[in-house]
Parts: structure tokens; C-alpha cells; sequence
């Protein structure tokens, strides 16, 4: 398949990926902070910090309107300004799945070009205003009916890999994330047993972040508690949004493409998964706690903006690969903007790799 | 409670054609022609109301299906939907008869045309048409003479705009032998057609279009250089190891809808420039696999941006080199390089000497007559007479660059008559001709409006025309101008089959 288009199908899904995660992202937190234990500052903050956007939230909104519901919101939901916004990922991902129409189906169009049309319209600020829970839910189900007609429609070879890939990386990342938003108490918590209720809730708002509330308790019949939560959001291998499943599928998905694009030896890419896997197996949740979850956390999206470097010179820009390299075929043309994403988004504490992610 | 009963009200009931034109639907005393009278009484016993509730059905259905095309006046460079009337245009199968074998005769002897200028020149020679109207043509590419595309096929695409005059006859308007565009449109045209009327669709014995990305693949894959692989089948299938692609500019152009459409359609990958890259005279495509090669390209970028080493050394645009693997016979470009010589407007006057030189035979489909404004008398006369003519730019498209004497305005063509003196071989003029109306919604009854006809014509080892075409409709009640860029609409084409009145 045309490099350029393995690229859109790759981001295509990362940005609905994104999109449904701070549509989650957006809904949970607003019943969160109706608890009235949380003081104002602790409202918004957390959110906007994980998500890379304080300086950004801060120039655009103002440094004291962490409190302030409405504000944070609209700068998650519908700013155009904001990267990380709803608005953002869904035209991102309408603009690369425009780019790639003919390889896409028909469906898989529809569905967004419509999700598109609703989001865009009177009748989604309508619904915003008067039901925000159902307005969340319906575009966490407008991503999640992509995702089914993906399956259902795509023959199930190159582009589709492609898709699931973005996919897979994007929901490591974004858990990672959403762990961060309160990882000062998960890491502060090693004493198993001994959680208040308050802090109870605080696992359930977390697991909750990460949709995975009732999954956890399947998995426990218990309690949550920091330690528990930390291990089911790393590394329980059959919750599909832990960073572990993620890796694994992200690692079989490739193997898929390493084999269609006819890769005898494993690519970078590939290394840099299995690197990851072994690092997730092989480590004492303990140890993670102690050493520091933030770094952990930050050393999960560093991985996946890592993976992204090397799967564009390993399958996107072939004018690298050793056999085709003549002079004049460097991409003439400004790349077209939708296959740029948006900039990577960054915890917010200094991760060494802030700058990242224009790599694309 | 009870519902007052509300008197449908037929759909055609106060429907009066213009005067001195022709109506696609009804005569001049007000009786429907045979081939849309089923029609008529199905739409009409539909109603007003209910036929308003399906146009608004098909509305939606285009803007959710994401059918539109960019403007690049808009400066938001929006896409649009391109407006879609849901009363048909509908052509007898006797009278389809005649025009799919007039459109035959003309793309076969604008191939054999550009065969010959672009080879032995007999045509010159002998004296047929003036040797500095084609030569001097901007579209004309001096450098490839000698360089003859597999099978000498030169328009593996042709669009041949028809307008009916108010006699009813057909007459050719334009042809379109570049990059004829709206054939996407045909195709989505009659889908939404079939969701919104079945009970009135189902009646008539209209002709299938959905053949056309089947056919255009067969012809560009037929195309395809003697060097390329052989194939194993015929006709060929899409595991052909011959590689075709369709070459486009991108996403911010105005077809770019269609490009991706067709490349969906036939299966083949959608690339643009940048994608494909020349080595050793042989065009490659970057894949996730390496570089693979590819012998047909069905490029939708005009000949000047299709590789800056030919064209335009300062060009970002376009594949370097591509013009030399063609010449080297390596890939097909689909269509052929400088086929503008054979759709510049000041060559149009030739085309039935075209007709007569190359296929001794007298031209099945009328033109419209062309003041030639490189010649002194034609020149005089439109200058003297502005206000009744239309002046299109010899190398224009898109309803861009015209001018519409009649209703333009005094400065305008003031302005118009000084780039005329300045350039008189870069234009041409023809009367205006009362083109004929059909039946159109407009917000609130059914009213005449103009239209025109562009069908497509695919030329590989045989000639194949698509039964029907883009109908093009003007949507301002005194417009004569069609084009989508300028407020056009369109309409479904049906053509009837044999046996149906």
C-alpha cells in the first residue's frame, strides 16, 4: 500500500481513539467534581496538566479558571484553538480519512463524515447545554461504531492493520495518561488495606477515567486500592485499554504488516515494542510504585512517540530504504496537513522528550 | 378530530416552458413528449408535497455521504455540495442511438487528429486546417513529436459537452479531451435517485450507468505499455500485475471527491505526486512493500504540472521525469500528453473537416457556429457586436474566463474587447444559443431551467460510450451558465432502453 496512505490510516484512528478518550475523559470528571471535597483547584487542573495543555489553557482560558466548569469544557469539547479538544481529534480524523477515501469504506466514511455534521451543528450545542452526559455518550458512540464498521467492512489485511495499530498505541498512551492525572496518590498509597472511603472513590473516579471500572471488579471482587488499580491499568493482560494489552496487540498487529510489506528481519519498530513488553513483564508493580509511577507513566508515552519515529522509517518514507533512493524523490510538495498531526501532547512535569512528534 | 383533506397538488400543474425554447419535457402547446410522459403522471400523482419531502431526502443524503467538490473562490476553501435536482432529464433510446454514435465519430477523429499533428502532420500538409492554428496552440507540445502512446490511443477519457437547440437538435458545445471531470457525479447522482423515487424509478427502462469504473479500468489496464507484464486474463482483473494508479492533486482540488471515487471504484490506489517517483525512465510508487512499479496512470493534473523537469523547472508540483519514461514507452498516461491542441476552442470550427478527412464520413452531430477571431472578418464582426455573442478564452474550462456578451455589462465588455485586441488567437466567440430548459425545483414550484449534457466517452481497444452523461442544470431562472464552479446544479440522466417510447 502507498506509504502516504498507511500513514492517514494510522492517524485516522489515533484521532478518534483521542476523541472518544476525552469525550470519557470530559464526562467523568464533570460528575468528579460535584463532590465537594475537591477543592477548586483541584477541579480542572490535573486534567489540562496530564494532557499537556497547561500553558496553552492558561494563554487561552486564564490562569485561574481551573475551577470554572464551563471553561474547562468548552476547552476540552469544542475549542478549535485546543489540540486536544474534540473538535480537533474529529476534524483530524475526518481530514485523514478524506485523504484515504478510496481505501476506506464506504461506511467507515459516512459514519464520521456524519459524526462530523452532528458535532458541527445547532443540534449538538443543543444537546451540549441541556443533557452534556448524553451529548459524551453519544460520540463515545459514534467512535465506538467506527471502530465496529472498521472491522466489519475493511478487508482485514495492510490498511486495517494500520488502523489498529494507531489504535492500539493510542489507547497505551492514552491510559498512561490518564493514570498521571492522579498518580501522586496511587504512588503515595502502597499500604494495601488501609484506604479511607474517600480514597476509595478516588480508585473508582480513576478506573472510571479509563473505562475500566467494571472490569476491575471482575478481575477483584475487592476493594480498589492503589496498588491494585496501578497493576490492572499497566499490565492485566486481558483488560484492553491496560498498557500492556496494548503493547501485545500492537506487537501482533505489526507482525501482520512486517509480513504483507514482506520484512524478513524484524523492524525498529518492532524492537521498540518488544523492548516495552519485556520491560512491562519484567517488572515488580512494587518497584513501580516506589521508583516513581510518573517516570513509568512517561516512559510508556515516550515508547509510543518512539514507535511512531520508527514505523515512519521503517514503512512511511521508503525514499530511506536502501534500494530506492534517487535524488529527486523527496516529497515535493508540502505534506498535506491532514496527515500532520497535531503535536504530540506531553504529561506535563518535563518528560525529556518534550518536543517530539513533530517527527511525523 | 378530523384531518381536513388537503388536495394533492400535481407536481407540473402551473409548469409553463420559456418561449422560443426548447423544454426537455413539454411542447410548446403544453403536451409532455413521449419519452418522459410515465414520468410525468408517476411524479405527478407523487405530489407536490411529498416530492418536496424526497428532494430534501436527497439533500441530506449527499451532504452525509460527503458528495461535494471545493471552491477555490471560497476562501474558507470549503467543500460544497453540488446542488441536485431530482426531476430527471430523460433521453429516448432512439434519439440516444444517434448521439452515442456521433460521439464516437468525433473522439475517434480527435484521436486520429492528435495521431497525426503529433506525427506525420498530413492534415497540414494537405491544407485542411491553417498549420499556425495548431501549432501555435498552446496546447500543442512541439517536444513530443514522435512519441506515439501504446495503441495510438491519445483520449482514453473524453467528455463532450452537448447543448440542444430549440429546434431539439444536439449540438456539440465543447470537448473535453484533457481532464474531463464529473462523471462521479453520474454515478452518485442515479444512487440518491433510486433511494428517493423507487416507485417512479422502477416504471421506466432506464439504462445502467454503474458500469463505468469497470469499463475505465478495462481501458486503462488495456492501455498499459507492450512492456508491462502480461496478462494473465481478459478481461483484465484487478490481480493484473499490471499496476494503474490515479494521479491527483490532492484534496484541495475541486474534483478531488472524484479522483478518490473512481481510484475506490476500480480498486486501484489514489496517489498523488509525491507518492510516485522516476529511476532508470520507469515510474515507481512508494509502498510500505519498497518501490513498486506502475505502467498506466490515470492522472487528473494538467499536462503543465505533471513533472517540473519537462514543464517548469521552477514547479514544486509534479513527478521529475515522468515526461522522460513516457516518451521511453515505460508508462501509459491516461490521458496522452498535449491533447489541448485537439480541445483548444479555436480548433473546435475544424472538427467536422476533422470528421471528413480522416474517416470519410459527413459528421453525425452538429456544432455551433465559432467566429474565429484570429481571422480578420470574424474579428471585426465580434467586436461589433458583443452584446449578442459569447467569448470563451481558447485554453479555458470551467466556465472560467467567458464572457456572457448579452447579459455582461457595458464596462465589462469594454474591458473584454481590449484583451481581445491584445490577444486574438486566445479567443473565441459563438452567438449565444437559447439552450433548452427542463422542469427544476425551485424552493417552491417546478420551473424551467437551462441545462446541458456532458457524456463520457472511453476509448481503449474499442470505443465505449456511457449511456447518458452528466446533466448540467443553470440554477438562476436567467442563466445560461452550467458549470458546478459557478452556481451550477445537476441532474440524473436517464436514458431509456430500446422498446420504451
Amino acid at each position: 500500500m502507498i506509504s502516504r496512505v498507511a500513514d492517514s490510516c494510522f492517524w485516522l484512528n489515533r484521532y478518534v481513539e483521542r476523541a472518544e478518550s476525552c469525550a470519557r475523559l470530559a464526562s467523568v470528571n464533570r460528575l468528579l467534581v460535584l463532590d465537594a471535597e475537591l477543592d477548586s483547584a483541584e477541579r480542572w487542573k490535573p486534567v489540562i496538566v496530564v494532557l499537556g495543555e497547561q500553558a496553552r489553557f492558561e494563554e487561552l482560558v486564564g490562569t485561574d479558571h481551573y475551577h470554572d466548569d464551563d471553561a474547562a469544557l468548552e476547552y476540552l469539547t469544542f475549542n478549535q484553538k485546543s489540540p486536544v479538544s474534540i473538535q480537533s481529534s474529529l476534524y483530524w480524523a475526518r481530514e485523514n480519512a478524506r485523504m484515504i477515501r478510496e481505501v476506506i469504506s464506504r461506511e467507515m466514511w459516512e459514519t464520521l463524515n456524519t459524526a462530523w455534521q452532528w458535532f458541527s451543528s445547532k443540534a449538538a450545542q443543543r444537546e451540549y447545554k441541556k443533557d452534556p452526559s448524553q451529548f459524551y455518550r453519544r460520540i463515545r458512540s459514534l467512535c465506538a461504531e467506527f471502530g465496529g464498521i472498521s472491522e466489519s467492512t475493511m478487508l482485514h489485511e495492510e490498511p486495517l492493520d494500520f488502523m489498529l495499530l494507531g489504535l492500539a498505541l493510542e489507547r497505551a498512551n492514552q491510559t498512561a495518561r490518564l493514570m498521571d492525572v492522579k498518580h501522586h496518590r496511587l504512588a503515595s498509597s502502597d499500604r494495601e488495606n488501609v484506604e479511607t472511603p474517600w480514597q476509595s472513590a478516588q480508585w473508582i473516579s480513576q478506573l472510571k477515567l479509563c473505562s475500566a471500572e467494571e472490569t476491575f471488579f471482575k478481575r477483584h471482587r475487592a476493594a480498589p486500592t492503589g496498588r491494585r488499580v496501578a497493576e490492572f491499568l499497566l499490565r492485566d493482560p486481558k483488560f484492553p485499554r491496560s498498557v500492556l494489552h496494548c503493547f501485545e496487540r500492537a506487537a501482533e498487529l505489526l507482525e501482520n504488516i512486517e509480513a504483507a510489506a514482506e520484512r524478513s528481519a524484524p523492524t525498529a519498530s518492532s524492537k521498540a515494542i518488544g523492548a516495552m513488553l519485556e520491560h512491562l513483564r519484567g517488572t515488580k508493580i512494587s518497584s513501580v510504585l516506589h521508583g516513581g509511577l510518573h517516570d513509568e507513566l512517561t516512559r510508556v508515552v515516550d515508547t509510543v512517540v518512539l514507535v511512531g519515529e520508527h514505523l515512519h522509517r521503517d514503512f512511511l518514507d521508503p525514499t530511506e530504504a536502501p534500494e530506492a533512493r534517487p535524488p529527486e524523490s523527496r516529497p515535493p510538495e508540502p505534506r498535506p496537513p491532514a496527515a500532520k498531526p497535531a503535536e504530540e501532547v506531553q504529561p506535563a512535569a518535563q518528560s525529556q522528550s518534550q518536543k517530539q512528534g513533530a517527527a511525523e | 378530530m378530523t384531518i381536513p383533506a388537503v388536495p394533492k397538488l400535481p407536481l407540473f400543474g402551473d409548469y409553463a416552458p420559456i418561449e422560443g425554447t426548447y423544454d426537455e419535457f413539454f411542447s410548446a402547446t403544453g403536451q409532455s413528449r413521449p419519452e418522459v410522459a410515465q414520468l410525468v403522471r408517476a411524479l405527478d400523482r407523487l405530489g407536490q408535497r411529498e416530492f418536496q419531502q424526497r428532494q430534501q431526502l436527497a439533500n441530506s443524503a449527499f451532504l452525509n455521504a460527503g458528495v461535494t467538490f471545493s471552491v477555490y473562490s471560497d476562501e474558507r476553501g470549503g467543500e460544497r455540495v453540488f446542488p441536485f435536482d431530482l426531476i430527471p432529464r430523460v433521453i429516448s433510446a432512439q434519439e440516444w442511438d444517434r448521439v452515442e454514435r456521433g460521439l464516437g465519430q468525433r473522439v475517434q477523429a480527435l484521436n486520429l487528429f492528435l495521431h497525426d499533428v503529433y506525427g506525420k502532420q498530413a492534415i497540414l500538409s494537405e491544407d485542411v486546417l491553417p498549420a499556425r492554428l495548431v501549432l501555435g496552440s498552446s496546447g500543442y507540445l512541439e517536444r513530443l513529436r514522435g512519441v506515439t502512446p501504446p495503441g495510438g490511443v491519445y483520449i482514453h477519457v473524453a467528455g463532450i459537452d452537448l447543448i440542444r437547440s430549440p429546434t431539439g437538435e444536439f449540438l456539440v458545445l465543447e470537448d473535453n479531451v484533457r481532464t474531463p471531470s464529473g462523471v462521479s457525479y453520474v454515478l452518485e447522482n442515479r444512487g440518491v435517485m433510486k433511494r428517493a423515487l423507487p416507485s417512479v424509478f422502477k416504471k421506466l427502462h432506464v439504462r445502467s450507468v454503474d458500469d463505468y469504473p469497470t469499463v475505465l479500468r478495462d481501458t486503462l489496464l488495456e492501455s498499459a505499455p507492450s512492456s508491462a507484464p502480461a496478462r494473465s486474463s481478459t478481461p483484465p482483473s484487478p490481480d493484473s500485475p499490471v499496476r494503474a494508479v490515479v494521479l491527483t492533486p490532492g484534496p484541495f482540488n475541486s474534483a478531488y471527491f472524484e479522483h478518490s471515487f473512481l481510484a475506490g471504484r476500480m480498486g486501484c490506489e489514489l496517489a498523488y505526486a509525491s507518492d510516485l517517483f522516476v529511476r532508470d525512465k520507469k515510474v515507481y510508487l512508494k509502498t510500505t512493500a519498497g518501490p513498486q512499479q506502475i505502467h498506466v496512470i490515470y492522472r487528473r493534473i494538467d499536462d503543465a504540472y505533471l513533472d517540473p523537469e519537462f514543464f517548469r523547472p521552477d514547479s514544486l508540483l509534479g513527478v521529475p521525469g515522468l515526461v522522460s519514461a513516457y516518451a521511453a514507452g515505460n508508462v501509459t498516461l491516461a490521458n496522452a500528453l498535449g491533447n489541448g491542441v485537439a480541445d483548444d476552442k479555436a480548433i473546435y470550427p475544424y472538427v467536422p473537416e476533422m470528421i471528413r478527412f480522416y474517416l470519410s464520413e459527413e459528421p453525425l452531430l452538429e456544432q455551433v457556429q465559432t467566429y474565429n477571431l484570429s481571422r480578420k472578418p470574424d474579428f471585426e464582426y465580434t467586436l461589433g457586436n458583443l452584446d449578442k455573442l459569447v467569448v470563451k478564452a481558447v485554453d479555458g474550462s470551467g466556465g472560467y474566463g467567458m464572457l456572457m456578451g448579452p447579459t455582461a455589462s457595458e464596462s465589462e465588455r469594454a474591458e473584454f474587447a481590449t484583451k481581445l485586441r491584445e490577444n486574438p488567437r486566445g479567443y473565441i466567440a459563438q452567438p449565444r444559443i437559447e439552450l433548452s430548459t427542463a422542469p427544476t425545483w425551485c424552493d417552491t414550484e417546478l420551473a424551467p431551467r437551462r441545462l446541458d449534457l456532458r457524456p463520457f466517452v472511453l476509448t481503449g481497444k474499442k470505443v465505449w460510450v456511457l449511456p447518458g452523461g452528466l446533466s448540467r442544470v443553470a440554477l438562476g431562472a436567467n442563466s445560461y451558465v452550467v458549470n458546478s464552479s459557478q452556481g451550477g446544479g445537476s441532474k440524473d440522466t436517464w436514458v431509456l432502453g430500446a422498446g420504451v417510447p
